[in-house]
């Protein structure tokens, strides 16, 4: 794992205060015995108190360690010590690990294995896992059955009587999938009551939605007729999380991947980051992390990097969801993502991706000579006239990197609009 | 109506008071015999999101909103640290905001120097950090170079049309157009409020008037003697300000005229200086300001005194005493109300020569200010030095002088500053101070910053003060 960069650190704060806190004591006076290798970063910050502060960082899987009694993590030491490494000022390379530093890799190390023996154990009573997946299944079925009575409860009596209801019914209706193990449905449910709210075209959208949780409550009934992706699609919507030891013994596929482009969202509750990554052979796919409020994610990879990584994919239909398999090593950064498509071919590979599984929303595409347009929320036109209304666009930024010519940008077309994540200008590829 | 008009209007009533549609045969749809209504109505909203979503096509652009290119920039872009420097500066401040406004402006400054701009990524940022501080405003050209002017055109496109046809602005729209005219051709201000001064109210008269405050200047005596005649007393209370200012103007020869009967030199040796109460006002000095009588009570005479004096060209004083202007000011010394009147005369007609005079019997804020800088400076540093007043009273001139202050005048105030009674004076200086002083006094600041000291509003400013200097040094490098 290399330096990271003082962007980096930047991204894995917790909040703004944390960071500016942090930057208070990102100089070397307060610091001693600091150092680093390939995994650990570590040092002692001298407070207000007698005993300096004991700070370890796990560079490579992000995780903090200080013995101040902060609450949030990574804490203001974690974080200007983070700093100082990237800027090169503390924590050289080479050191051997003080002491707490290697108490702590030690005992992280311990835990992930005892973990690891866990899982490894558990196969061991096939009986048990039968009976557990068994009553799993019972629960989603329940769950299912009762979300298919409350859909036709909610066409019986119309979507107009739905929308004078409050907040706290959709919670409710939420509530109920996430108990019944259907923490995907949950999240769209809880979702719409906002939508609606928020909405001028609400009717359409609650219309098409209530369409959709049908056909995927129709689909879960229907199983056993469905191939290995098409079930392991379903699984992903209705939020049934593949294991990640079942995918590392797949297949992995070997690089260099090309970074596209990355988002990064937050509902209040979770963080979610989406790394879209390229093979050479022009296969995509997409790498997922999460983390809870106050925590910090993963640091993203910079968009238009290489990597030498292999991953390994979840199962369902392509672009498929990824992870990581062994380390990854930068090699670079290219000056061009290739070649673009038209707004027509992009919708079109929208509609293949839809028509192979209905339950996806989002799809990415690179579009080639786009131009933007500042009305409204914001357009992308291509040179054949063909425009794209843009969501969660940065305008102000779209327009000083482009300055109005025709770029080739990367993004992720989601309901008919485009989110742009990556633009390439005068050879370099940016996040806007 | 459509199918999905149709699916639309069922599914918002609710089946049970309205059928699901009939799917439409060209979709190849069979529904199976005797489904529910729900059932029937959810199946086809199914299908409805798939044809929806499958048969998306590309949107009409839109006609407006397409922006024409930005040209190629002319300057190279600054790069590595200073680019980072300005990046951190705008998204992660490490210095409190009203510093980091002062080191972006820095920044910009470096940047022209080195005929540098900003790189384009940044520009967003830049442009909202410049909407709210003036200072950054104003300092954004050349250094956003082409990019930047094209984003900045894009983001507000300037008013020149608008100007054009002034009497149809709204009253503050208008307001400010003016203001901006008379920064850069005042008569052409005058000209345009004059072919307009009458279709305009009361209100717009004098606030529109009141914007000349600023620059007043002899041609523009006509203008303010018609306005002596204006019918709203708002508007001739304006004129008569203005007025004041123009110790040339016929209304100063007029109070002069009221104003020498008034003043006697007496005593052969130790001279003093008599000074009447002036009769009641003739119509034609209520005309030039002197106030009438009250409807109730005694009349104001010493207020009518105040405007003619105001009024009145301060040579009169030196000629009546035959003396030059600072033992003038010294005869009227023991009259307070005469020398204030005096000094708000002297300030606000910016006479140097009078200011001088009169800080030699009295310290005011007012008088420093019509002082060329460096005398100001050199001013307060003497009384910094000398003078044993309460520092507080020191900052507000302070404030006022332009930055960087000299060594010597950093060095007294540093003094005062680290004096037992200093974290005041430091507290009221807190948003002046770390960009006031020259960097030869940061040796002195952390030299201050490094003794025990338990006032945190004194080691807060003193801190800020080296932080600046310190982000500044790093800023000098990056461009070097």
């Amino acid at each position: 794992m290399g330096r990271w960069s003082e962007d980096t650190v930047m991204k894995a704060a917790p909040d703004s205060s944390s960071l500016a806190a942090a930057r208070k004591l990102a100089h070397p006076g307060p610091w001693s015995e600091s150092g680093s290798n390939d995994v650990l970063v570590w040092g002692k910050c001298q407070g207000s108190g007698k005993t300096p502060y004991q700070v370890s960082v796990d560079i490579v899987a992000p995780a903090y360690r200080c013995s101040c009694p902060s609450r949030k993590f990574p804490c203001k030491h974690a974080l200007a010590l983070l700093l100082l490494w990237s800027r090169g000022e503390a924590a050289e390379a080479g050191a051997d690990a003080a002491d707490f530093a290697k108490e702590w890799a030690g005992q992280r190390a311990d835990r992930a294995s005892a973990k690891e023996r866990r899982q490894a154990e558990q196969p061991a009573d096939p009986e048990a896992q039968a009976k557990r997946l068994a009553a799993r299944l019972a629960l989603m079925d329940a769950g299912i059955d009762d979300f298919s009575r409350w859909l036709t409860d909610l066409v019986r009596t119309g979507l107009a009587t739905a929308r004078k209801q409050p907040y706290s019914w959709w919670d409710g209706v939420a509530a109920r999938l996430v108990d019944s193990q259907l923490p995907g449905l949950a999240d769209q449910v809880r979702d719409m009551a906002s939508q609606i709210h928020g909405r001028t075209d609400w009717a359409d959208h609650l219309l098409l939605h209530a369409g959709r949780w049908w056909a995927l409550a129709k689909a879960w009934k229907a199983r056993d007729t469905l191939s290995p992706e098409e079930f392991a699609d379903v699984k992903a919507a209705l939020g049934w999380a593949t294991a990640s030891a079942d995918v590392q013994n797949t297949e992995s596929l070997a690089g260099p991947w090309l970074v596209l482009g990355a988002h990064r969202s937050d509902d209040g509750r979770l963080q979610q980051q989406r790394t879209w990554l390229r093979a050479p052979d022009g296969t995509m796919v997409v790498v997922l992390d999460f983390a809870a409020q106050g925590q910090g994610l993963a640091a993203p990879q910079l968009a238009g990097a290489q990597l030498e990584a292999t991953v390994a994919r979840y199962p369902g239909s392509a672009p498929q969801r990824a992870m990581f398999t062994s380390a990854i090593v930068p090699q670079g950064v290219v000056k061009s993502l290739g070649n673009g498509n038209s707004i027509m071919q992009a919708l079109e590979q929208e509609s293949a991706a839809v028509a192979r599984s209905p339950w996806r929303t989002r799809h990415p595409v690179l579009l080639g000579g786009v131009t933007v347009n500042p009305e409204e929320r914001g357009w992308l036109h291509d040179p054949k006239g063909h425009a794209l209304p843009l969501v969660d666009a940065p305008l102000d930024s779209l327009l000083a990197l482009t300055g109005g010519h025709a770029v080739d940008i990367f993004g992720e077309l989601d309901d008919g609009r485009f989110r742009p994540l990556t633009v390439v200008v005068d050879g370099m590829v940016v996040t806007p | 109506m459509t199918w999905l008009a149709e699916l639309r209007t069922a599914a918002l009533v609710g089946t049970g008071r309205h059928d699901a549609p009939k799917p439409p045969d060209e979709l190849g749809f069979r529904a199976p015999e005797g489904l529910p209504r729900e059932e029937s109505l959810l199946d086809q909203a199914a299908m409805a999101d798939v044809a929806t979503r499958t048969s998306r096509t590309a949107a009409a652009a839109p006609s407006s909103g397409l922006v024409s290119p930005a040209p190629a920039d002319t300057e190279p872009q600054a790069s590595g640290e200073a680019a980072r420097l300005l990046e951190l500066l705008l998204t992660q401040p490490p210095v409190g905001l009203e510093l980091r406004t002062q080191l972006v402006v820095d920044w910009l400054r470096f940047a022209e120097e080195t005929r540098r701009r900003v790189p384009h990524r940044l520009l967003p940022a830049l442009l909202l950090v410049a909407e709210t501080k003036s200072a950054v405003f104003r300092r954004l050209e050349p250094a956003i170079g082409t990019r930047g002017r094209w984003l900045k055109e894009l983001k507000s496109p300037s008013s020149q049309e608008a100007a054009a046809e002034w009497s149809e602005l709204g009253s503050a729209d208008a307001a400010v157009e003016l203001d901006r005219l008379r920064g850069l051709d005042p008569a052409a201000a005058r000209e345009q409020l004059l072919a307009h001064w009458m279709s305009l109210s009361a209100r717009e008269r004098a606030g529109n008037l009141a914007l000349f405050a600023g620059n007043v200047h002899d041609d523009d005596e006509a203008l303010l003697e018609q306005a002596l005649d204006d019918k709203a007393k708002s508007v001739r209370d304006v004129a008569l300000r203005l007025l004041d200012q123009l110790p040339g103007s016929a209304r100063a020869a007029r109070m002069a005229a009221r104003l020498v009967p008034l003043l006697h030199v007496k005593g052969l040796l130790n001279k003093r200086l008599d000074i009447d109460l002036p009769p009641d006002p003739d119509g034609a000095a209520l005309r030039d300001g002197v106030p009438a009588d009250p409807r109730r009570g005694e009349p104001d005479r010493l207020a009518r005194l105040d405007a003619i004096i105001s009024g009145a060209p301060l040579d009169v004083w030196t000629s009546v005493s035959g003396r030059n202007r600072a033992a003038t000011a010294a005869l009227v010394q023991g009259e307070p109300r005469i020398l204030d009147v005096l000094i708000a005369t002297a300030a606000a007609r910016k006479d140097t020569e009078w200011a001088r005079a009169l800080l030699t019997v009295r310290t005011d804020r007012r008088l420093l200010v019509c002082l060329p800088a460096e005398e100001r400076e050199h001013w307060l540093e003497r009384h910094v030095r000398e003078s044993g007043d309460d520092p507080l009273t020191l900052a507000p001139l302070l404030q006022d002088l332009p930055q960087p202050w000299s060594v010597s005048l950093a060095e007294a105030v540093l003094t005062v500053i680290s004096g037992k009674d200093g974290g005041q004076l430091a507290a009221s200086l807190a948003a002046v101070l770390p960009t006031a002083l020259p960097p030869e006094a940061n040796q002195r600041c952390r030299q201050l910053l490094e003794r025990t000291d338990d006032d945190v509003a004194r080691r807060r400013v003193l801190r800020d003060a080296v932080q600046y200097q310190s982000f500044r040094q790093s800023l000098t490098e990056a461009f070097r």
